[in-house]
């Protein structure tokens, strides 16, 4: 078999305004990234909707993307999140959370063992651990499964303002210490 | 803006936490302070590797299409009814001649029933093909130039219903034969059904939903000729 072109490749080529390289890179990529939208939303038609809208801005920004600045499917991710976040956002994030799908598992501490599959995740998962776990935890909530400050709150049973701050001086520390 | 403001911002926009209004007011700010964007490009590319920790999940079968449709429509509308997606402009002669040699053996066949659907399923990376036949008799799979999965992977046949949300299998494509035979009874063709084939581990998809990449897909549609 040929070898197949790299993301950072075809991202290049749909910037050229290539549609077939957009479509290898739904083939390739659309399981995961649905899979985030879907963490976020849970709910397949508000993901479908997100991937889709993500993919819109994809073809519009391919242009922007740098390849020397980082990893392709990253930069995919990323873009498929804000996409499923501004859905959340324009519902009023009303999602319950009490919702039996919104499970603990993101956050059971071997699901942070998932980040070791690269180097980049090995120093992650090294820096979160240096983090009290409930401050981890609500960072890593918030970040797969799109909670709000207040969400956050409430899925951990404390005060609001609590944990904002906690969040806050828990993103500061994780800077330094990636640093 | 302190710079501390600035990054705790910054990483918060990434988080997902602020809310509508505040994203609003970072975009536009980002916008003119390069330093506030490269913050967050920054904090993106820190935070990426969480992204391992989500699960993945099969994206509902029709969805490429609809993006497909809104980056194109002009396109998209020019191929509908055709029983052959829009996508593949290379392969478009290919398919053309296909669907015309088929066309051409589906006419010499006596004694067509009313209603013959067909399509031609493509890939869009080589020119293998599967011609994909449904009257009141089932539906049947044919491989035009066989070509078989890796070695250990299985190719599965599906299909979605329109209308329908969640698509059903049709089984595994055997190896050797490279075709299949569904009967009626598990499912009936209609037009507008779209007839997918996806690459899934040895023994099929084990959560009764597409999990891998679709290689092939095509919508059926009336035979030309019947």
């Amino acid at each position: 078999m040929e070898s197949e072109p790299s993301l950072s490749d075809l991202i290049l080529l749909v910037a050229s305004g290539d549609r077939r390289a957009l479509r290898s890179i739904y083939q390739r990529e659309s399981t995961r990234l649905f899979g985030i939208a879907n963490a976020v939303l849970r709910d397949r038609d508000a993901a479908s909707d997100a991937v889709h809208d993500a993919f819109v801005k994809i073809a519009a920004r391919a242009a922007q993307y740098d390849a020397t600045r980082g990893v392709a499917s990253a930069w995919l991710g990323a873009i498929v999140r804000y996409a499923a976040l501004d859905i959340a956002r324009a519902r009023g994030r009303e999602i319950p959370t009490d919702d039996p799908a919104l499970g603990d598992s993101a956050i059971a501490p071997e699901a942070l063992e998932l980040l070791d599959a690269k180097a980049e995740g090995v120093r992650l998962r090294a820096c979160l651990l240096t983090l009290e776990e409930r401050i981890r935890n609500g960072i890593i909530l918030a970040f797969v499964h799109g909670l709000s400050h207040a969400e956050v709150a409430a899925k951990l049973d404390e005060p609001l303002g609590t944990v904002k701050s906690w969040i806050r001086r828990g993103l500061l520390r994780l800077r330094e210490c990636l640093a | 803006m302190t710079p501390e403001e600035r990054q705790a911002l910054a990483a918060e926009y990434v988080l997902g936490t602020l809310d509508a209004t505040t994203v609003r007011r970072v975009d536009e700010a980002a916008a003119r302070d390069p330093v506030l964007a490269e913050e967050i490009a920054d904090w993106e590319l820190a935070l990426a590797p969480l992204q391992a920790m989500i699960p993945p999940e099969a994206p509902p079968p029709g969805l490429w299409d609809r993006i497909a449709a809104t980056l194109d429509p002009a396109s998209a509308r020019t191929a509908t009814g055709r029983g052959k997606s829009w996508f593949w402009p290379a392969w478009s002669f290919g398919a053309t001649a296909v669907a015309g040699s088929l066309a051409a053996i589906l006419l010499v066949r006596p004694a067509a029933p009313p209603e013959r659907l067909m399509t031609v399923l493509l890939s869009s990376q080589d020119q293998s093909a599967w011609v994909v036949e449904g009257d009141r008799g089932g539906l049947r799979l044919a491989a035009l130039n066989p070509r078989a999965a890796p070695p250990d992977r299985a190719l599965q046949l599906w299909a979605l219903p329109q209308g329908a949300t969640a698509p059903t299998s049709l089984g595994l494509i055997p190896r050797e034969s490279g075709q299949i035979r569904v009967s009626p009874s598990q499912i009936i063709p209609t037009p507008g059904m779209l007839i997918e084939i996806t690459l899934e581990p040895p023994g099929g998809s084990p959560t009764g939903r597409p999990t891998g990449p679709i290689l092939f897909i095509g919508r059926l549609a009336p035979a030309a000729g019947t």
